[in-house]
C-alpha cells in the first residue's frame, strides 16, 4: 500500500503532501514510509502539508500527531502546515489540540521555522 | 399602512397547503364556511350592538382603555371592528382572509397589544355573540350548529393573532442577531501580518463561536503571524469565557498563527486565578500597547526611538 502519498527531500529537510483522504491503511502506510524516510535520509526537519484536506477527523488528528511525535524520537522536527480554518475549528472542538506538534501557516513559513528549530546538519 | 404582515407571511410559512392544513385541524370545513354565509343577516343586524358592547369591556379597564386615544380614534377602531366582525361571515378562508387576520395581528403588535388583552377581549366577543344567537335565533339545533362554526372560524382567526405576535418577535430578534454578528467581530489589520480584534460586549456561546470563525478565517487571508485580542470591553470574564479563549488559541495555533491576549484589567486577572483557570498557553499583557509590541517582537519587529 506505501507510496500513495509522496515524501520529497530537500536538502536536509522531508515533505510531504496530504492530498487524499487518510483513511485506516492509507494512514498507515503513510506513517511507515515517512519513518522509513527519515531513517533513509537522517533527515532533520518534517514537513507535512494539508493544505489540500477540507476535513480531518480524529482518526487523523491521531495519526499526524502520533508520526510528529515518532518523528521526534528519531531527532526529527515536525510542521504541520496550511491547515485550513474550519479544519482547525472542528478539531479544537472535538478537544483535539495536537500539542507537541509545530504548525505554521504556509510551506514557506514552515521551512522557516524549520530553519530555525533545526541545527543545521548535513544529511548523513 | 405597512407590510409586515406580508413579511409575517412568509415566516409563518402561510401557504395554500398550511391554510388548508390549519383548516383541516380546526375542523373548519366548507360548510361551516356555507354556514357562516348564510349568517351574514344576522351578523348585520348585530354588528353595531356587538361593537358597542365589546368596546364597554375595552374602555371601561384602565390598561386597555390607553390604547384608544380620543374619540376620533374610538370611532375610527369600531368602524375596523364592524369590518372584523362581518369578515368572520364572508364564508371565505382563503389566502386573501388570511393576509387580512394578519394584518389586524400585526396591527396590534405595532401598537403593543399584548396577546392577553386580545385573548381576554376575544372571550367577551365570543360571549356577546353567543348572546346575540340566542337573541335573534328560535332554534336550539340552528343556535348550536352557527355556534359551532363560529368557535372554529374564531379559533383559527386566535392562532393566526398569536401566530403573528410570535412572527413579529422572531422577526425581530432576528435582525437584533444580524446587527450584533456585524458588531461582534471587526478584525483590524494593526500591522503586515499583525491583526486586533477588540471584543466588546458579553460573549455567550453564540458569540464566542462566531469569533473563533472569524478569526481563523482572517489569519488565513492575511497570512498573519499574530492575532491581538484585547478583552478590556468585555464586562464578565468568567471559565466560560476563558474557556472560549482558550480554545481560539488553540486552533489559531494549529493554524500556525500566535494570539496575545490584552486588556486584561486587575479585576479580571484576579477572577481568573480565584476560579483557578489556567491560561498560561495564551501570551497574556495588560494594555494594548504592549500587546502590539510583543506581537511586532514575534514577527522581528521592533519600535525604537527615534
Amino acid at each position: 500500500m506505501s507510496g500513495q502519498i509522496p515524501i520529497l527531500t530537500i536538502g536536509s529537510t522531508l515533505l510531504t503532501t496530504v492530498h487524499i483522504e487518510l483513511r485506516d491503511a492509507v494512514a498507515e502506510a503513510f506513517q511507515g514510509d515517512v519513518l522509513l524516510a527519515i531513517e533513509k535520509t537522517g533527515a532533520t526537519g518534517l514537513v507535512i502539508d494539508i493544505s489540500g484536506l477540507d476535513m480531518v477527523d480524529s482518526y487523523v488528528a491521531r495519526i499526524v500527531a502520533e508520526t510528529g511525535r515518532m518523528a521526534k524520537l528519531m531527532g526529527t522536527e515536525t510542521v504541520l502546515v496550511g491547515m485550513r480554518p474550519e479544519v482547525a475549528a472542528t478539531l479544537v472542538r472535538m478537544g483535539y489540540t495536537m500539542e507537541g506538534v509545530r504548525t505554521a501557516l504556509n510551506l514557506d513559513s514552515g521551512l522557516e521555522l524549520l530553519g530555525h528549530v533545526v541545527p543545521k546538519r548535513k544529511a548523513r | 399602512m405597512t407590510n409586515d404582515h406580508r413579511k409575517y407571511m412568509t415566516i409563518l410559512k402561510l401557504d395554500e397547503a398550511e391554510i388548508q392544513s390549519r383548516r383541516a385541524f380546526f375542523k373548519l370545513a366548507d360548510a361551516d364556511l356555507a354556514r357562516l354565509a348564510q349568517l351574514r343577516p344576522f351578523a348585520e343586524k348585530v354588528t353595531d350592538e356587538i361593537v358597542e358592547e365589546f368596546y364597554r369591556l375595552l374602555l371601561d379597564h384602565p390598561a386597555t382603555r390607553a390604547f384608544f386615544g380620543d374619540e376620533q380614534t374610538i370611532r375610527r377602531v369600531k368602524r375596523t371592528q364592524r369590518d372584523y366582525f362581518l369578515g368572520l361571515f364572508a364564508g371565505r378562508c382563503d389566502t386573501a382572509y388570511v393576509e387580512d387576520r394578519l394584518r389586524v395581528g400585526a396591527a396590534h403588535e405595532r401598537i403593543g397589544l399584548s396577546p392577553k388583552w386580545y385573548l381576554g377581549a376575544y372571550r367577551q366577543y365570543l360571549h356577546l355573540i353567543h348572546e346575540a344567537l340566542f337573541a335573534e335565533l328560535k332554534d336550539e339545533t340552528a343556535i348550536r350548529e352557527a355556534f359551532a362554526s363560529i368557535q372554529r372560524i374564531v379559533w383559527f382567526d386566535v392562532a393566526l393573532a398569536i401566530d403573528t405576535y410570535i412572527a413579529a418577535n422572531l422577526d425581530a430578534l432576528g435582525r437584533h442577531q444580524a446587527a450584533i454578528r456585524e458588531l461582534s467581530t471587526p478584525v483590524i489589520r494593526v500591522y503586515e501580518k499583525i491583526l486586533l480584534l477588540p471584543l466588546v460586549g458579553a460573549i455567550d456561546s453564540h458569540r464566542a463561536h462566531q469569533v473563533m470563525e472569524s478569526v481563523l478565517v482572517h489569519i488565513v487571508e492575511a497570512q498573519a503571524k499574530c492575532i491581538i485580542i484585547d478583552i478590556a470591553g468585555v464586562p464578565v470574564v468568567d471559565t466560560r469565557v476563558a474557556d472560549h479563549l482558550l480554545k481560539t488559541t488553540a486552533a489559531v495555533r494549529l493554524l500556525g498563527a500566535e494570539t496575545i491576549l490584552t486588556g486584561i484589567t486587575a479585576q479580571v486577572a484576579r477572577t481568573m486565578v480565584q476560579l483557578g483557570v489556567d491560561i498560561s498557553a495564551m501570551h497574556t499583557v495588560s494594555r494594548l500597547s504592549d500587546g502590539i509590541e510583543l506581537a511586532l517582537g514575534l514577527a522581528g519587529k521592533a519600535i525604537t526611538d527615534k
